[in-house]
């Protein structure tokens, strides 16, 4: 049995869509169980191919599945699901059942658990620190939603913050509302008030304001949970424990956009374990031609591989203090848990060499 | 749902897919294509990238409408500044735009709010095509929209949906509706996925169908399968120690099997486009008006690979 390759209790893999954040994650994760961690992987709806390969179906969504790797410790998988959570987190802060029931009840919650800016990323480091503290793994690799930009995930919990401390949830927690359903402010102005009520009626529905001030009396009282809570998970990001995988692919045009993510995630106190180049088209042969021949997959695939090198060299160049592994593209993604391993062997010597490369710093 | 919109005439081509798929790419050609084809164009991005902006050679411009040429507009678009513009619109006194505008609960609620910047995007796009701002210069015929990723795509195209059946009422429930309307209306939006032939893009682009199927009631109008590998040649010797060539026989093969799967799954128009040896950039751009020329231009055709490669040579 050999160390891990991840030295910390989680990691959390970010980086734009399409980079192969999934594979990396579960392979570095399959890594750890090697050896000898009990070990969790929680990603996002992976490949039908790769959550095949972990062996984990439909059952695995929000629940800890016990992955058939014969490894020294064992490895399990989870699928995450966003509404699940949120569900949990309106229950544990509901004063009683029937409060969150009325939270449930309400046509808004639907709307908002799933398309909240920032719910899902929210919802994926809320997990994170559910797991993180039952203690019960000593290696946790988080998988994070494909966003548009990486540093969506890495706002996520700062923006819930800040929404509940905006103030514009102590504006719509006031008593609108009176026992007739009539707006309560206006009602103090006589005729005049029944103006008023009659424009915001015609402005955007009363039945909605209604729905909206009933909606936010049934959650006033769980947002200092939700508040204590999202400041604890904003913590755990931060936690000497935690630290950063950070994937990119190799393409030149990509670079300044990894670096500006790199520099963020150092600058706001994260720890950037390493940085992996993924999918990296190999060198050909010095003799292949400079100008490729589009109909000859040979001189397509030197073409590009040539593009790669420059690009990892850049990376190299401009991120001297971070060890950078980069990783060839595949035949194929791994379909199966020989597959992973496959990845798992690739990374493993090239992942040592960057960490000796960048001075010894341990993951 | 019975037949795929004419991307020649419909007034918003929204084009999404997976990350990392090229559909900045396939979005500059078709706006290329169709302003080509004589219509006047608006190519729109929203992600602060900026990546059309990079593919046509313009600088970053701040969100204004920049002019490639007569009838051909670029834009990157703020979501939050539209929503803006809009405050100012409604509030007219300069004072309270400003109290409005700087306060936190306000910047809070643009951020929060569901929908509100998809629905600022849409009604953006709707403004333009439909004339409502007499006073603006340029006349727009069609709106290419560089869409986020497959998720938010598809919150895009339902958000209006979404919005209208909150807000029943008032002006907000009205302009919800419209653009409910607009998205659904095949004479005026069409839906473009920009897929690789492989596992992951494929899934995506078959869930987004699905979804946009039973929720709004569009199959998107077509699919355009990016940089395939070029089909393998018969070799006279081939030899186990060439890398490259196993690679290209392998990637080939991934690409083969997502094909076929495409072809029993995806009976809509599609579009086969070839890995062309051009660097991301406006040449790149060029080399696929063609092809995707073909696609927009009226007729259900799919691309042939071999023009597509011969054109690139």
């Amino acid at each position: 049995m050999t160390a891990a390759l991840l030295g910390h209790s989680l990691t959390i893999v970010v980086g734009g869509g399409g980079v192969g954040k999934t594979t990396v994650a579960a392979a570095l994760a399959l890594d750890a169980a090697y050896a000898g961690h009990e070990t969790l992987v929680m990603t996002f709806d992976p490949s039908r191919r790769l959550k095949d390969a972990l062996g984990v179906g439909h059952d695995a969504a929000d629940r800890e599945v016990r992955v058939a790797a014969s490894t020294p410790g064992a490895l399990y998988a989870s699928l995450l699901d966003a509404r699940i959570t949120f569900d949990r987190l309106v229950r544990r802060y509901a004063p009683d059942r029937q409060a969150a029931e009325r939270i449930f009840a309400s046509r808004l919650y639907d709307h908002l658990s799933g398309s909240l800016a920032g719910v899902l990323e929210y919802m994926a480091v809320e997990r994170l620190f559910e797991v993180a503290s039952h203690r019960r793994y000593s290696r946790i690799v988080l998988d994070t939603p494909p966003t548009r930009q990486a540093l969506d995930f890495l706002d996520a919990p700062s923006r819930i913050v800040g929404f509940l401390d905006s103030g514009a949830l102590r504006i719509a927690l006031k008593p609108w509302f009176d026992e007739a359903g009539h707006l309560r402010p206006t009602r103090r102005l006589g005729p005049l008030g029944r103006g008023v009520e009659a424009f915001f009626d015609r402005l955007i529905g009363l039945g909605l304001l209604r729905d909206m001030a009933e909606f936010f009396q049934a959650f006033g009282p769980l947002f200092e949970g939700f508040r204590a809570r999202a400041v604890e998970v904003q913590g755990l990001l931060r936690a000497p424990g935690t630290q950063f995988v950070l994937v990119a692919r190799p393409e030149e045009q990509r670079v300044p956009e990894t670096l500006f993510f790199a520099r963020r995630l150092v600058e706001a106190g994260h720890r950037l374990a390493a940085v992996v180049v993924n999918m990296v088209h190999p060198e050909g042969p010095v003799t292949s031609a400079a100008v490729p021949d589009a109909r000859d997959g040979r001189s397509l695939l030197a073409w590009l591989g040539r593009l790669d090198a420059r690009g990892v060299e850049t990376y190299r160049t401009r991120l001297p203090r971070h060890p950078l592994v980069d990783l060839p593209l595949l035949a194929g993604e791994p379909s199966d848990l020989v597959g992973l391993a496959e990845v798992r062997a690739l990374i493993a010597p090239r992942w040592l060499a960057a960490f000796a490369a960048a001075g010894g710093a341990d993951a | 749902m019975s037949s795929p919109a004419d991307l020649s005439s419909v007034s918003l081509l929204v084009v999404t897919g997976k990350g990392g798929v090229g559909k900045s790419v396939v979005s500059a050609a078709i706006g290329l294509a169709l302003y080509r084809a004589g219509r006047r164009v608006l190519l729109l991005e929203t992600d602060p990238r900026e990546n059309l902006h990079e593919l046509t050679d313009v600088a970053p411009s701040g969100g204004e409408i920049v002019t490639l040429a007569p009838g051909l507009f670029l834009q990157n678009l703020s979501p939050q500044a539209i929503i803006g513009e809009v405050v100012r619109e409604h509030l007219r006194v300069g004072y309270l735009v400003k109290r409005v505008s700087a306060s936190p609960v306000f910047r809070h609620f643009v951020e929060a709010a569901p929908g509100l910047k998809e629905l600022a995007v849409l009604g953006h796009a709707l403004r333009l095509v439909r004339g409502y701002d007499r006073d603006r210069a340029e006349l727009i015929d069609a709106v290419v929209l560089d869409a986020p990723a497959s998720g938010h795509g598809l919150a895009l195209l339902l958000a209006p949906g979404l919005t209208a059946s909150v807000i029943d009422a008032g002006p907000f429930g009205r302009m919800a509706r419209e653009l409910a309307e607009f998205v659904r209306d095949p004479r005026a939006t069409a839906t473009v996925v920009v897929t690789h032939a492989e596992e992951m893009p494929v899934q995506e682009a078959l869930e987004l169908r699905d979804a946009l199927v039973s929720r709004i009631g569009r199959h998107p109008d077509l699919l355009v399968v990016n940089a395939l590998y070029p089909p393998i040649v018969r070799e006279t010797r081939a030899d186990p120690a060439d890398r490259l060539a196993a690679l290209w026989r392998q990637r080939r093969a991934i690409n083969d099997r997502e094909l076929a799967r495409l072809g029993a799954e995806w009976t809509w128009p599609r579009l086969d486009l070839p890995l062309l040896p051009i660097r991301r950039g406006p040449a790149l751009v060029e080399a696929l008006v063609p092809a995707l020329a073909g696609a927009v231009g009226g007729g259900h055709r799919r691309g042939s690979m071999r023009s597509m490669t011969e054109a690139a040579r």
